[in-house]
């Protein structure tokens, strides 16, 4: 999915550069925001079933704790770089500041592909990686989550790993953990439902209520799945999905005119997201190439799958009708392609901002369960409501006031709150 | 006003934006939007000059539109689920264990953030809208003392009151009703409403000191009063005293200084309120989300004078000159007769609810219940009167008329002198009555049951029957008469209110039962055991026995009863 010379982190500091220049930063403070505070990178030797020993390569990057624990997902994928980590760690930091939870940015992965493991094998990666990283992460320091095909399950094994390691409960090391095992009700929505929450929000500013809109999805995860839910739900059509073929290797794009249905794809769907293309020639879907979804004549794009998905390239293509993005994924945009949305005078909601809704949802988990103490599903998707809501107005207002573009004004709140912790701290 | 016109809820300026706003595009459901179509007319048509010391408002509301009833019910799999008709309180605790849609719940959580005065959660069913079709108190109102100093458990109590509304939609008073309206569950979409209560923190309680019914039509009219002068109820405290037809203080608009006739001031003294009610602002309160009166609670009239609510509402009896003084001013028995706002028209109170009822009258296009409750500004000698509720009311305007020799017949069963309706009814062969021979106040309760089950029978095969009892119907006290709600006889197209010895009440004039049996066409006897007209029980005896249990026989005569029911001069007969 990551072209060989598209690299994230250099995008990823790209965006601090401009926002750093635009809020004057010092040397020091742009020294210490635009690399890691602390990076980790190791081997997990591995008993694979046939026998063999494998050896993966697993990587934590700590990019900055000034204002809490760092946070962030752990990905299982085999295109992973230390540099793809390190720029994810980074807008998590920027996430976490701009909807002003006490967490750090951080995130980690490991270089493999599940779909070729077997659950035993993919739980050995799991431990190995703790085993390799539990001086260094735990509650009060480093919080891992899911990832990029990583689930519950995997969380659960680190959980046991670690506890098995340091002798005791600790539910609040990891997140992302099953219902009734340390995880939150709601988490599994939170990042899909935050992307619309967002949306919402945008749409009331454009004054357009979402029953008169269409939407195309890039994505049929589980943040696609939850955003088309809640979209839906709010009366809004979703026109066109795309996904990834496991076995073509190459993505597709499921368009209906009249609306996908999306409980008819879920049950078409693999675990990873992959829609069964024959089924849903059956069921009239249009099979397109999988950029097709950019293209489509809708008001929202929600690009939620990787990064590097929106270039130069092809943001040209997006269609005039186009009035907002939300970028459920983690940089999906690049900086060229800003600049033609820009133009375009297109509403961009920026992942940071977006899909802030599934570390929030973490940091409620963390909360409750360090308290061993859990919320009923309204509170927490409530509280999340509000959180997200906040920080999109406190976006929106910046730009509006200030005549800026949406990821800017974000980058802004964000960079200033972990600059201004880190001088609190005496750090810079 | 329609639902487009209102202005959408926006958490960022709900602190000082709208008075009326609704989460959702949904319908906003009868109660609602009477209350929208109304807020403009009081705005612009009362003269506030003429009022200087009275502030009249809405008090500030947000609605949940109906869309998202729908929403509740659908993902949370209810409509299957209400299908098997479960027990009460089976209904209730699967509606909240649901969840709530999502899209809702942030709103929830800012307003609730924001709001810090007891809230009632109150229903606006889409049923509501019609006319002829009165849905009083058949659906849940909540209140919640919302004075927690958390958010979450705010949010928490705001959440449960919204899905005990939702459930009280499905609950059996509601169920019967529907099927005595001939209405199908499923048609029925509920709105809630979330409002302020009007009234002030007194120690561990918030009341209104005065709350009032006023109604354009008064079917109990007596002595000068007439029908078409109107009614008004005032008690203090919540209006839960009217509603529930507990004592409260009954004038005519046209004569405000005249007293309900009681036969003497030891009489009003036994009729005056004693007690009221008020949100529950204790700390600690029973945990209870299944019940409607779970922040409710009611206090003794010493609490609210020991409160200082009573000075515009209380007057003191003399025992010396056996003379009822206005005030609190001396010692003595305190009698709520609201005699400064009445008799003394301080703030020109009683011009403001004629004028108040002749412009809703205007703007609905016809007669009126209005709801209302005011706090009393003791500082600055105001008054701040929140508009609640407005309904159309429904009045019968042809006359049936009723000969003396008729009155005495000897074919007579039952004749009365105080008789509400106004009928001609000649399809009725079916009687249910409480035996005399074995009644007695104790057993109330499963009275109310065995007349239940008789009026399912009937109501699902649609036979009007006649219903005689002892005490009032739709007592709350069980001591009173027969605690029954309104589906429980819904069925009945004539009720019979006797008395007798050890059951000798003042009878029913419960506002809302009474609104039901005007809008249903249901006629009501007062039958006094002393009184020159009798219920011949021998003969209702010898009929033909269709169901008897313990407490009530169900009886078939071979051919129909003729009643007459004369709605002017207040006299009826029930004829074999």
């Amino acid at each position: 999915m990551i072209s060989k010379d598209f690299n994230p982190f250099e995008m990823a500091q790209a965006q601090f550069d401009k926002v750093a220049e635009m809020l004057s930063l010092d040397e020091g403070t742009r020294e210490i925001l635009r690399n890691a505070l602390r990076e980790y990178q190791f081997s997990i030797p591995v008993h694979m079933d046939d026998g063999t020993v494998k050896v993966f390569r697993g990587f934590r990057v700590q990019h900055n704790d000034a204002r809490g624990p760092s946070k962030g997902g752990i990905r299982f994928h085999p295109q992973e770089t230390v540099d793809t980590v390190r720029a994810l760690a980074m807008w998590m930091t920027w996430k976490c500041a701009v909807v002003g939870i006490p967490l750090g940015g951080g995130k980690g992965g490991v270089v493999c592909d599940p779909h070729n493991l077997s659950m035993r094998e993919q739980e050995q990666i799991c431990r190995g990686w703790v085993r390799q990283m539990t001086k260094n992460v735990g509650p009060l320091n480093d919080v891992p989550a899911p990832d990029v095909m990583t689930s519950a399950q995997h969380m659960l094994w680190m959980l046991d790993e670690y506890e098995a390691i340091n002798g005791a409960k600790y539910p609040g090391f990891i997140t992302g953990k099953p219902v009734g095992m340390g995880g939150s009700l709601g988490r599994t929505e939170a990042t899909g439902y935050g992307v619309i929450f967002t949306v919402r929000e945008a749409l009331k500013e454009l004054r357009i209520k979402p029953s008169e809109t269409t939407a195309s999805v890039q994505g049929f995860g589980n943040v696609a799945q939850y955003a088309i839910k809640l979209y839906n739900q709010m009366g809004g059509k979703v026109i066109a999905v795309s996904c990834w073929d496991q076995t073509d290797q190459i993505s597709y794009t499921f368009k209906k005119e009249s609306g996908i249905d999306l409980d008819e794809l879920l049950k078409i769907t693999d675990r990873f997201g992959g829609i069964d293309r024959a089924k849903a020639k059956e069921l009239n879907y249009e099979i397109l190439d999988g950029d097709a979804w950019i293209e489509q004549d809708v008001d929202i794009l929600i690009p939620a799958a990787l990064e590097n998905q929106v270039r130069g390239d092809n943001a040209s293509k997006i269609s005039s009708k186009v009035k907002i993005i939300a970028e459920g994924a983690n940089g999906p945009t690049t900086p060229e392609a800003d600049k033609i949305i820009q133009e375009k005078g297109i509403f961009m909601i920026p992942d940071f901002l977006a899909n802030a809704g599934g570390v929030t949802c973490s940091y409620f988990e963390q909360v409750q369960s360090n308290m061993n103490y859990f919320w009923e599903k309204d509170e927490v998707l409530s509280k999340l409501d509000v959180k997200m809501t906040s920080a999109f107005l406190a976006v929106s207002d910046l730009a509006r006031k200030k005549k800026l573009y949406m990821r800017d004004a974000a980058y802004i709140i964000s960079i200033s709150r972990v600059a201004q912790a880190c001088k609190d701290r005496g750090w810079v | 006003m329609t639902q487009k016109e209102f202005p959408q809820f926006r958490r960022e300026f709900f602190e000082n934006g709208d008075a009326i706003s609704v989460i959702g595009f949904g319908g906003i459901g009868g109660k609602a939007s009477g209350l929208a179509s109304i807020h403009t007319v009081i705005q612009n048509e009362i003269d506030k000059l003429k009022y200087p010391q009275i502030e009249v408002k809405i008090p500030k509301l947000t609605v949940i539109a109906t869309d998202y009833f729908d929403s509740f019910m659908k993902r949370n799999d209810l409509w299957s689920f209400i299908e098997n008709e479960f027990e009460d309180r089976r209904i209730i605790e699967r509606f909240q264990n649901a969840d709530l849609p999502v899209e809702i719940l942030g709103d929830l959580r800012v307003l609730i953030s924001k709001i810090h005065v007891p809230l009632a959660i109150r229903s606006s069913s889409s049923l509501e809208d019609q006319k002829d079709e009165p849905f009083a108190g058949i659906y849940a109102t909540k209140m919640i003392s919302n004075n927690q100093g958390d958010t979450d458990t705010r949010f928490q109590k705001l959440t449960e009151a919204i899905k005990f509304v939702y459930a009280s939609t499905f609950l059996k008073p509601a169920r019967d009703y529907l099927k005595a309206t001939k209405h199908q569950v499923s048609e029925e979409e509920m709105a809630v409403i979330i409002q302020e209560v009007v009234g002030r923190r007194y120690t561990d309680s918030f009341y209104p000191a005065i709350s009032g019914v006023a109604r354009s039509y008064n079917h109990y009219a007596f002595g000068k009063w007439k029908p078409e002068d109107g009614v008004v109820n005032l008690a203090l405290g919540l209006g839960k005293t009217i509603v529930d037809g507990e004592l409260s203080w009954t004038y005519s608009p046209k004569y405000p200084r005249l007293s309900p006739p009681f036969a003497s001031p030891q009489d009003l003294l036994k009729n005056t309120q004693l007690k009221y009610w008020a949100v529950n602002m204790e700390y600690h309160i029973n945990y209870d989300p299944s019940k409607e009166s779970e922040y409710l609670v009611m206090k003794d009239l010493e609490q609210a004078e020991y409160d200082g609510s009573i000075d515009y509402s209380a007057s003191t009896f003399n025992s010396d000159s056996q003379r009822i003084v206005p005030g609190i001013g001396s010692d003595g028995p305190r009698i709520i007769n609201f005699s400064y706002l009445l008799h003394l028209n301080e703030f020109r109170f009683n011009n403001l609810i004629n004028e108040m009822i002749s412009i809703c009258e205007t703007a609905v296009e016809n007669p009126v219940e209005i709801e209302f409750a005011i706090d009393v500004d003791k500082s600055n000698k105001k008054l701040n009167f929140g508009f609640l509720q407005v309904r159309p009311m429904m009045v019968t305007e042809q006359t049936e008329t009723l000969s003396n020799e008729e009155l005495k017949s000897d074919s007579n069963v039952i004749a009365s002198e105080r008789v509400l309706g106004n009928a001609f009814i000649d399809n009725i062969k079916d009687v249910v009555f409480v035996k005399p021979d074995v009644f007695e106040a104790k057993y109330t309760p499963i009275i109310a049951d065995e007349i239940d089950r008789i009026n399912k029978v009937l109501s699902q095969n649609d036979i009007p029957y006649v219903l005689i009892g002892f005490g009032r119907w739709g007592s709350t006290d069980q001591w009173l008469g027969i605690p029954v709600d309104w589906g429980q006889i819904a069925g009945a197209k004539v009720i019979v209110e006797a008395t007798r010895p050890g059951m000798d009440v003042e009878l029913s004039q419960g506002s809302h039962f009474f609104h039901n049996l005007i809008s249903f066409k249901v006629c009501y006897f007062s039958v006094h055991h002393s009184s020159d007209f009798k219920i011949d029980w021998k003969w209702l005896d010898e009929q033909e026995v269709i169901n008897e249990s313990k407490f009530v026989k169900h009886i078939k005569v071979s051919s129909p009863m003729k009643i007459i029911v004369d709605g002017k001069s207040r006299r009826g007969v029930i004829q074999r």
